[in-house]
């Protein structure tokens, strides 16, 4: 063996260890993390567990969410409402006006105090604009500020987003923002994916206020104001339906909210009586005195509990309440657990639309796995066959090299955390056909030169040397397209690329060096070769 | 083994017959794509809602229509798929006008209450529900009693017994009652007993679920788009780049839009869906048609570099004889491994699959008869250009131009400027 020669066996020999050794660590730091039952994970599970499997082959959830940024904005515009209001009444000027909740202006009358409300706007709403005329000041939120709320909304729902799938304990979640207003979440080994999205939807936005009248139809209450229209300090909101119930009930509630979810401190699923469950929420200490204050003064009216835009329940007040209070409904066991996590977690800043969304269940992600393996496991073996029959040694060579080409890609997918996709496998396939174009493109170039009548010597080296340029071409043309695959393609698709150009990459090292070795190695001592198997 | 011992076949002397078939099933492709009114989008670019379902029993699809017309969907589409007897069925939704409806939610709902009549509200269904619901269930019923102990934590020990029947339920299929939890090893006796007094097997299990939003959609047609066409661009650069020649490069570009077009013209004229996956695989489909196609320039440019002087369409004549062992064999055994897919993969790599059994004839095709014969075109309709400002004499010394391009030697200029770049190399 010349020195050359035992160079590149070393390097092989090294390359090979170091990938199984490799494969089965990832395997093992894979399988322990994922571990839930006594002992430790098995051999068996280390080796399965060290590619990381896409959705369609494990299972779970893909989402592309969008954020309703409009109604962060309409919240800000709600509180500026608020604060002019208040502040307008501190100030102690007169006759000031706020007839609609959809257009912020405000009716400017010659009593009205101009320069104080300059000053309070000046003061208390900095984010906004105004412009006067007709007797009205309207207002506009200025750009700045409004791409700053969009922004923080988003950013908000992503923390939002992954504080409840944390809470409800899913393995490898992938939340994140994309492009302006959109969230992608990807939830792996999802098998419930119903309650999950409902579970990520939920607003949860909770509110405590007063009940002003209530419950009854929508024309009833609205005949006991005058003129039949609700006054702007109050509002109109639909209760839950009680089961077997046909109409529709609705309750006037004061606008302003005693509190909302912002003061929850924590919130617990408690089993109520008749087997129903119910949810025991917490205050924070500021909550809890605003609590105090509201429910001490108004024993005996009823609080309207709202989630959502609808009253949950409306009980009476007995006795002035702190820390403490109880959403009561008619919750499963799983919808109680739920709607407490979602309170714990936090309210969404805006509501959520699904622009995309893709589940695979558990059975057909296995279903797909089987098929994939046994059509990778049958083409390989078919091609192997070929190969062998038509170059004979040399064939053998070209199997070497093609099953140390899938060892190889399957640890440099565990080490590089690459994902397999159901495409992916494809890509596995692919590979192989490419490997063996490799092969074939050097066995044809060997049995050229010894049809020109050149030593077998030297029809190997040549064969080899002639053959590389092409081997670098079509690799090259290759993954020229898997790269722009990989740079527009989504989800499974950007598998099949990842799996392809790592595939590709390998197929360099084993088609070229490893099988120019295993020829040196079969051929190279021997002072006199006669024939070469080919 | 042998199959190709020196051929000697004058590909060539057929070129343009073969340009004659190219066109044909071009034109073929077009008019299908044109009776189809364009091509037929799967749900990642026309956006909508496909579900599939596997059922217990053979599903009744005029009941199950009955029960989604009710639900407000508009247009909805129910189709038996893959073998029969596993009772699956795929539940297509259109595009719905206002974007973020939760429609698949919203057909299992409709299904689950059209279907199912759990006779007890407080059951649970062990075909919808997952590990963390039932974990739940187990936790608060406790059958083994294992509140209490203090070395067991019930909700972890609960959740793994509840893992090990969702498991089973995978392997399975699907739960066709109760009892079946009976065979699931590593979950307790009472843990069984509380199964069957307290759980049902709803009618169906949810495969898959896809929705795509007008917007989604709009966005992956856009970036399949961008994606084939920077792919073409990017291997035409490297193709010029490497062979310093436009013909070259044109050649193996214009080989490319030919197979993707014929492969998309089949393709729709075989009634197939185009999807993600498909654009996946017409890119792959382009890579490996560019790759034969840069075997036989390969050979070419190495011919070329001979002293020996040569007409261009014997040199690209002889190269393409040389490579063809390589080439049949690379395909057959490519068209090997695609065949197991195709028989084998399943349902999503099926279309796949047939993709690029289509796109490895037409590209091992396309590399003879359209890469090679656009150079050999090109470069006599160059020859003849030349010769048309040539003395007469020189034209008559040269035979019919049209197929061969002999002349190319005679005329000085141009051999001269080819050697010098052959010695560049």
């Amino acid at each position: 063996m010349g020195k050359k020669l035992r160079w590149r066996v070393l390097v092989i020999l090294l390359v090979v260890v170091g990938a199984v050794a490799g494969y089965i660590a990832v395997g093992y730091s894979h399988a322990t993390k994922e571990w839930t039952g006594p002992g430790a994970p098995s051999f068996r599970d280390a080796l399965r567990s060290a590619i990381k499997l896409g959705l369609d082959l494990r299972g779970g959830i893909h989402l592309v969410l969008q954020v309703n940024t409009a109604d962060a904005i309409k919240a800000e515009r709600d509180d500026a409402v608020e604060t002019l209001k208040n502040q307008a009444r501190d100030a102690g000027i007169g006759a000031i006006d706020l007839p609609s909740e959809t257009s912020f202006s405000v009716a400017v009358t010659a009593q009205t105090d101009q320069s104080k409300l300059e000053d309070i706007v000046k003061r208390f709403l900095p984010d906004w604009n105004f412009s006067t005329g007709g007797g009205k000041w309207t207002f506009a939120l200025k750009d700045p500020a409004r791409r700053q709320m969009e922004d923080n909304a988003v950013s908000q729902a992503v923390e939002t987003i992954r504080n409840r799938v944390d809470e409800f304990g899913v393995a490898e979640p992938l939340i994140a923002r994309e492009g302006a207003d959109r969230i992608l979440v990807q939830l792996p080994g999802i098998d419930d994916p119903k309650r999950v999205k409902d579970l990520i939807k939920n607003t949860a936005f909770l509110e405590l206020t007063l009940v002003e009248k209530g419950p009854s139809s929508e024309a009833a209450l609205k005949s006991e104001f005058p003129g039949g229209v609700i006054p702007p300090q109050f509002r109109l909101v639909e209760a839950k339906a009680e089961p077997g119930a046909h109409e529709r009930m609705f309750y006037v509630v004061r606008r302003q909210a005693v509190i909302t979810g912002r003061d929850l401190k924590n919130a617990r699923p408690t089993q109520a009586q008749f087997g129903n469950h119910s949810v025991t929420f917490f205050l924070t200490a500021s909550g809890s005195q605003k609590f105090g204050e509201a429910t001490g003064a108004n024993i005996g009216k009823r609080l309207a509990i709202v989630l959502d835009n609808r009253v949950q329940s409306a009980p009476s007040i007995k006795d002035r309440i702190t820390e403490t209070g109880v959403i009561e409904g008619t919750f499963s066991p799983e919808e109680a657990n739920d709607l407490a996590l979602v309170l714990r977690a936090g309210a969404l800043p805006a509501g959520l639309v699904y622009l995309e969304e893709r589940t695979v269940g558990p059975s057909l992600g296995l279903d797909s796995i089987r098929k994939g393996i046994t059509a990778s496991v049958v083409g390989a073996v078919l091609v192997f066959i070929a190969m062998a029959v038509y170059y004979r040694r040399a064939g053998w060579n070209a199997i070497i090299a093609l099953l140390l080409n899938a060892l190889l890609l399957a640890a440099a997918m565990a080490l590089f955390e690459a994902t397999l996709t159901l495409p992916g496998i494809a890509g596995f396939i692919l590979t192989i056909g490419m490997a063996v174009d490799s092969n074939v493109l050097v066995f044809e170039r060997i049995r050229e030169e010894l049809r020109n009548g050149r030593a077998p010597r030297a029809a190997i080296e040549n064969g080899f040397s002639k053959a590389f340029a092409t081997i670098v071409d079509t690799h090259a043309t290759t993954i020229i397209s898997a790269l722009f695959l990989l740079q527009f393609g989504t989800g499974p698709v950007k598998g099949f690329a990842v799996t392809l150009i790592i595939g590709l990459l390998i197929s360099m090292f084993t088609a070229v060096f490893v099988s120019h070795t295993i020829f040196e190695l079969e051929y190279g001592y021997r002072q006199h070769i006669d024939s070469v198997s080919i | 083994m042998e199959f190709f011992r020196q051929t000697n076949i004058d590909f060539l002397k057929y070129k343009w017959w073969a340009i004659g078939a190219s066109w044909a099933l071009i034109a073929l492709g077009i008019f299908t794509v044109f009776i189809q009114k364009g091509l037929k989008f799967g749900i990642d670019f026309s956006g909508g809602t496909a579900i599939a379902i596997r059922f217990t029993d053979k599903p009744d699809v005029d009941h199950l229509r009955k029960i989604l017309d009710g639900a407000g969907l508009g247009e909805i589409g129910i189709q038996r798929y893959e073998d029969p007897s596993k009772h699956e069925v795929l539940i297509r939704v259109q595009q719905q006008a206002k974007e973020g409806r939760d429609v698949a939610g919203d057909v299992l709902r409709s299904l689950r209450a059209g279907l199912a009549t759990p006779t007890d509200p407080s059951k649970i269904d062990l075909n919808a529900e997952g590990k963390g619901t039932l974990g739940a269930r187990l936790t608060a019923a406790d059958p083994d009693k294992v509140v209490g102990r203090s070395d067991v934590n019930p909700a972890d020990y609960y959740t793994q017994a509840a893992e090990r029947i969702i498991a089973q339920r995978s392997s399975l299929g699907l739960y066709r009652s109760p009892a079946d939890v009976d065979a699931v090893e590593g979950v307790s006796a009472p843990v069984k007993t509380w199964i069957r007094a307290n759980t049902y097997t709803g009618p169906f299990v949810l495969l898959s679920a896809e929705n795509v939003g007008p917007q989604v959609g709009a966005d992956l047609q856009k970036k399949a788009l961008l994606a084939v066409i920077w792919s073409s661009i990017g291997m035409l650069a490297y193709v010029a780049f490497r062979f310093r020649s436009l013909p070259f490069g044109v050649g193996a570009v214009v080989a490319i839009v030919h197979d993707t077009l014929i492969t998309v013209g089949l393709l729709a004229l075989l009634g197939r869906e185009f999807n993600l996956v498909v654009v996946a695989a017409l890119l792959t489909l382009v890579g490996y048609s560019m790759n034969d196609t840069v075997v036989v320039y390969d050979r070419v440019r190495e011919n070329q570099r001979t002293p020996k002087k040569e007409p261009l369409e014997a040199v690209i004549n002889r190269s393409i004889n040389q490579t063809l062992s390589r080439t049949i064999l690379t395909s057959g055994a490519t068209m090997l491994v695609v065949l197991a897919l195709f028989f084998l993969g399943g349902e999503v790599l099926n279309t796949f699959a047939l993709t690029l059994i289509i796109g490895i004839i037409v590209g091992t095709y396309s590399s003879i008869y359209v890469a090679a014969a656009i150079v050999v075109i090109w470069k006599d309709f160059k020859a003849r250009r030349k010769l048309a400002v040539v003395p007469a004499t020189a034209v008559k010394a040269a035979p019919a131009p049209p197929v061969k391009a002999e002349p190319i030697p005679q005329s000085p200029a141009p051999s001269q400027g080819s050697k010098k770049k052959n010695q560049k190399r």
